[in-house]
């Protein structure tokens, strides 16, 4: 693993020993817009099957990619016109947009020659135009484009500097990488926002700085997906714990995923006991090793009223600054607002959607 | 000996009197009464409701065993796993009893008392279960609203639970569905006797984990969520209701009996192959959903099969939530000296709402 600092090279050396990495099967680091990237050669398997190990990720789970251009997108995907105007609009710039893959035939044999495991199984593909000079760079000078993953592994701190990087991963994984682009520290943009144009509506799948609607709300098509929403949620407020009580309000129906969020919250804090409904016990209490806080799972369905929250000890929870997960937040809202003063809170609405698996999940502070 | 036990873990209070695994006396009052028409919990009123209620209960249970207090040798209390401000009330009951009276406490944990039920014997019959006719290890399900586990008991008071839910509680799950047919909650008891008019295989319900039962997980989320589909924002019929309560029990015990059958298959082929023949011959139910007369059909057929000799508590009133097992367990706590005799030792006693197996012995912290 090699580490070059951009302080003391020149973007011109950076880009091209990146470049002679990445045709070397090689996985490098590199700074973008929003958090450090993991890059490999995306028409490449043996470089794409090094990232998956790098990112524990199970096979067949996609990969955006990062391309130069629009025309180099459209080697690869069919923009039509939800996509073409986004592109017209955000690109470059930290939104990564899903559109179908281009079919492969005689004509058109460019797609050949993506990895397996890069598009999703549905025949789907994530692009990303960076607007961090250097990444266009190198995409340019390689001539094909690359994987555009956080540097992160899933459900670890997000990469805004490369010691969030090595100080969360394994000797073996490090070993992984060949280079790593240090820029410093990032400015602590939101990870990219993530559209579906494939769908009738256009979807937001992610949602980054960039806004589409003044109503922010994604698809969750899987429990994992709500899951993963959890953890992008903490990792967005996680700068908070110790300082304030952090409080995630949930509202949806019965059998909605408001236990499913709360076990992708619990998994971004690091706690390893299986995540249960609280509905019984009304309140869960899960603590993690080697930190004063604690997670508190409760369940205001059975409650009768909102001021029954108090008998759960629910304001010595707030003074102990612990992280909360409130389902049926929506029968205990009077009192949740009494700690806007003390307390982060973090209303998350999900709702059922078309589909069967679907839900649209929504959230704010208000 | 003879034991005065208390339990006040939810939303019961419960006392009773019990001289070895002989139940002398078993008084439950139920607070579903207390609670609004689909029983919400107020905690601060269960607390006060236990609080009042509980000398009148002492009192009842020790006048139907027809003891005086000088024949009871000790008090036993459930500690835990339970909701914490209910905990506490029969907690400083069981303290105030056992200085004034000068008995030693025994603190006990609520699912070892569910796993031993099948061993109490009634005052008047003569079929009686002993640990004498059970063969080491043998295996126990609690199914209750609070907890489904499937739990490997090596001796009595060392436990390895096998299996649980890794979302809802079975009769959680059940309770849930009654209640989105309209039927109140907990309404799982009314949700069983609709079941019997209607029809299981009207409706289509995913069974849960289907081809994953070696994962070893119960879980009832998924099903949930499924009959919320069902059944959201339609009337129903009355045979609709009979149809999708019959479907939805089928559904969950049928989950149920394929992971437990998958287990003890599993179990019996880990044990014979290690030293020994130690054959898993026994197999205890307990837990509130154990009273369900169709689960009980489904698990006998389960043991002529396999070869099981399924065991179930005598009465009702030892599936529910009740003090009588946890009498029975605190004798064999009492003769592992888990047992607090000085003021000091008996003060020093503390409700552990999440009270686990987590090192194999019943009073063992998470």
């Amino acid at each position: 693993m090699k580490i070059l600092n951009l302080k003391e090279t020149s973007k011109h050396d950076a880009t091209a020993q990146s470049v002679k990495i990445l045709r070397a099967e090689g996985l490098v680091i590199y700074p973008t817009e929003t958090v450090y990237g993991a890059g490999v050669d995306a028409t490449n398997p043996a470089a794409v099957k090094k990232l998956g190990e790098y990112k524990s990720r199970p096979f067949g789970k996609p990969f955006s990619i990062a391309v130069a251009d629009w025309k180099m997108a459209e080697k690869y995907v069919v923009l039509n016109e939800t996509a073409k105007k986004l592109y017209r609009q955000f690109l470059p710039g930290p939104l990564t947009i899903i559109s179908k893959l281009k079919t492969l035939n005689s004509s058109n044999p460019s797609n050949h020659f993506l990895s397996p495991g890069v598009a999703s199984e549905a025949g789907t593909l994530g692009i990303r135009i960076s607007s961090y000079p250097l990444v266009a760079k190198i995409v340019r000078s390689l001539g094909r484009p690359i994987t555009a993953t956080s540097a992160n592994e899933a459900y670890k701190k997000r990469p805004y500097q490369i010691s969030d990087i090595l100080f969360n991963i394994s000797d073996r994984k490090k070993q992984l990488i060949d280079l790593i682009i240090d820029a410093g520290e990032l400015p602590r943009n939101e990870p990219s926002t993530v559209i579906d144009t494939t769908l009738d509506d256009q979807t937001v799948l992610r949602q980054g700085d960039i806004q589409l609607k003044d109503k922010i709300h994604i698809l969750s098509r899987t429990p994992e997906n709500t899951q993963n929403l959890a953890k992008e949620l903490w990792q967005k407020y996680e700068g908070f714990v110790g300082k304030r009580a952090i409080i995630f309000a949930l509202e949806g129906q019965l059998g909605a995923g408001k236990t499913e969020f709360t076990k992708g919250l619990a998994r971004a804090m690091g706690i390893k006991k299986e995540i249960t409904s609280p509905t019984f016990n009304l309140v869960n209490h899960y603590s993690l090793l080697f930190t004063p806080y604690s997670l508190l799972h409760i369940d205001a369905w059975r409650l009768e009223s909102s001021s029954e929250l108090g008998s759960l000890d629910f304001s010595k929870t707030i003074s102990d600054k612990s992280v909360i997960a409130v389902e049926w937040a929506d029968r205990v809202t009077n009192v949740i607002r009494r700690y806007q003063e003390e307390a982060v809170i973090i209303w998350v609405k999900i709702k059922y959607g078309k589909s069967k698996n679907d839900r649209l999940i929504s959230w704010g502070i208000f | 000996m003879t034991i005065l036990s208390i339990d006040t873990s939810c939303d019961e209070t419960a006392v009773a009197v019990t001289d070895g695994n002989r139940v002398l006396s078993n008084i439950i009052w139920s607070q579903a009464l207390l609670h609004s028409k689909w029983g919400g919990v107020v905690p601060s009123l269960a607390k006060r409701a236990h609080q009042e209620r509980l000398p009148w209960v002492v009192s009842k249970a020790v006048h139907d065993s027809r003891l005086t207090i000088n024949e009871i040798d000790a008090i036993a209390a459930t500690i835990g796993p339970g909701l914490a401000i209910a905990l506490e009330v029969g907690i400083a009951k069981a303290k105030e009893l056992a200085l004034k009276w000068h008995k030693p406490l025994i603190p006990v944990n609520h699912l070892e008392g569910h796993i031993l039920s099948p061993l109490a014997w009634s005052t008047i019959s003569n079929q009686q279960l002993t640990i004498n006719n059970l063969n080491f290890p043998f295996a126990a399900l609690v199914v209750s609203g609070g907890h489904t586990e499937l739990v490997l008991v090596k001796k009595i008071g060392e436990y390895q639970i096998l299996v649980r839910t890794i979302d809802d509680a079975l009769g959680e799950a059940l309770d849930k569905a009654a209640r989105m047919l309209g039927l109140g909650y907990p309404g799982g008891a009314v949700l069983e006797k609709l079941a019997k008019t209607g029809n299981p295989s009207t409706y289509k319900l995913p069974l849960p984990l289907l081809g994953r039962e070696n994962q070893g997980k119960f879980s009832y989320s998924g099903l949930k969520t499924a009959f919320y589909r069902l059944t959201n924002e339609k009337s129903l019929t009355k045979q609709e209701i009979y149809d999708l309560a019959a479907s939805f029990q089928n559904t969950s015990f049928e989950h149920l009996i394929r992971i437990v059958k998958k287990s003890v298959l599993s179990l019996r082929a880990t044990l014979q192959t290690g030293r020994g023949n130690p054959e898993i011959t026994d197999f205890l139910v307990g837990g509130g959903v154990a009273s369900n007369i169709e689960l009980r059909k489904r698990l006998r057929n389960l043991g002529k099969k396999f070869g099981l000799k399924i065991h179930f508590p005598y009465s009702k009133k030892l599936c529910t939530d009740n003090a009588a097992m946890i009498g029975l367990a605190g004798q064999w706590a009492f003769a592992r000296g888990e047992l607090k005799r000085t003021k000091e030792e008996i003060e020093s006693i503390d409700r552990i709402p999440g009270l686990d197996f987590s090192l194999g012995l019943p009073l063992s912290r998470a």
